[in-house]
């Protein structure tokens, strides 16, 4: 089981939710709701949508760049596994979820007080 | 020393299985039977691993791999991913790789030396065996097939070739490939080769529709045949096998 990101709007499709569309080309594309997949089949640009976390991050209203976001990079060459640092991942995983919150608020509020 | 064997009665061997010189995959079947064979001839060699690769059991024809590596198709599941690294020695590099043509047994063959692909390969993909497996990589096309992991299985030793490779591929493809070449069928005439049957340096293991000719001319070109009288090993080799490059 893996959590995907939908093509569209960038949010987690979790297991039981959401469509997936296998072009010919094979390029897979994940939606979690009809909502993403309508657009999707209206040929809508994500970039163009106001709503979508690609919007929201080509236009610098979201925090894009930041070490946080490293630690969920999809890895292709395994690790051998180690009870120790399993441990310490899952101990991790929720200190490094809320600093991410944390940061994410920090630049919207950075973002609103330079506007005013 | 060849072996037939069955998978749950069917003998396409090379689709459920993936031998090579470090270690040997299986796929997981209904009865422990395919497995204990393998087990029975590799277990203290080298190590024999029960995987599926993204939930199927046709990994011989998704992975491909030699003693330096093992590529895996992006359909592999995270938690096989990780049970294969567990599985096999350090020295092997497992690597799963996002690649369009996505079932790499069929694409690509290869030994310890030299990897075969297919001409419609990504530049980046050939980097990548290049990198992980430690090998030469060729585009070529095996009797105008492209498919060249199915219609070939070579070792470092020798390779059976589809049977109706040209003599002047075969040349070609044996001075790519600097091994013995052979052009021959496994399973009663199947001409799918690598489905068929898998090979490593010392072993191989073909479908039980094997015929003892067959089965005499894989021996003879992968070099399995330890001691035997020398007479009867030339006597037959003369009428099995007519060009022998």
């Amino acid at each position: 089981m893996r959590l995907e990101k939908c093509w569209f709007c960038s949010s987690t499709v979790y297991p039981g939710h959401g469509i997936q569309f296998v072009r010919n080309d094979a390029k897979v594309f994940r939606f979690c709701r009809s909502k993403c997949h309508k657009n999707f089949k209206m040929k809508r640009n994500p970039r163009k949508v106001k709503w979508t976390k690609a919007y929201r991050s080509l236009h610098g209203k979201d925090m894009t760049q930041d070490s946080t976001f490293e630690f969920e990079r999809k890895r292709n060459r395994p690790e051998r596994y180690d009870r120790n640092v399993t441990e310490q991942t899952l101990k991790a995983i929720p200190l490094i979820t809320k600093i991410r919150h944390e940061r994410q608020k920090k630049h919207i509020t950075n973002r609103l007080a330079d506007v005013l | 020393m060849a072996t037939r064997i069955q998978f749950e009665n069917n003998c396409e061997i090379g689709v459920f299985s993936k031998l090579t010189n470090a270690y040997c995959l299986v796929a997981i079947g209904g009865s422990e039977n395919f497995y204990s064979v393998f087990e029975s001839e590799l277990t203290d060699v080298i190590p024999v691993v029960k995987t599926s690769i993204g939930g199927t059991r046709i990994i011989g024809r998704l992975c491909v791999g030699n003693k330096n590596g093992l590529l895996l198709p992006h359909t592999t599941t995270d938690q096989e991913l990780q049970h294969l690294r567990n599985c096999l020695p350090d020295q092997v590099v497992v690597q799963r790789i996002d690649e369009r043509l996505s079932a790499l047994g069929n694409c690509i063959a290869c030994n310890d030396h030299v990897a075969l692909t297919h001409p419609d390969l990504d530049k980046a993909t050939e980097e990548l065996i290049a990198d992980v497996l430690g090998v030469e990589v060729f585009r070529q096309t095996i009797a105008g097939n492209i498919l060249v992991g199915s219609y070939c299985a070579f070792s470092n030793r020798g390779g059976l070739v589809h049977p109706h490779t040209s003599i002047e591929d075969l040349d070609e493809l044996s001075t790519l490939l600097q091994v013995p070449l052979v052009a021959g069928t496994v399973n009663r005439g199947s001409e799918v080769i690598a489905a068929g049957m898998t090979v490593n340096d010392w072993t191989a293991f073909c479908g039980s529709d094997t015929t003892a000719t067959e089965l005499s001319v894989i021996e003879s070109v992968f070099k399995l045949r330890e001691s035997q009288p020398a007479a009867i090993v030339d006597d037959m080799r003369k009428s099995l096998i007519d060009s022998y490059v």
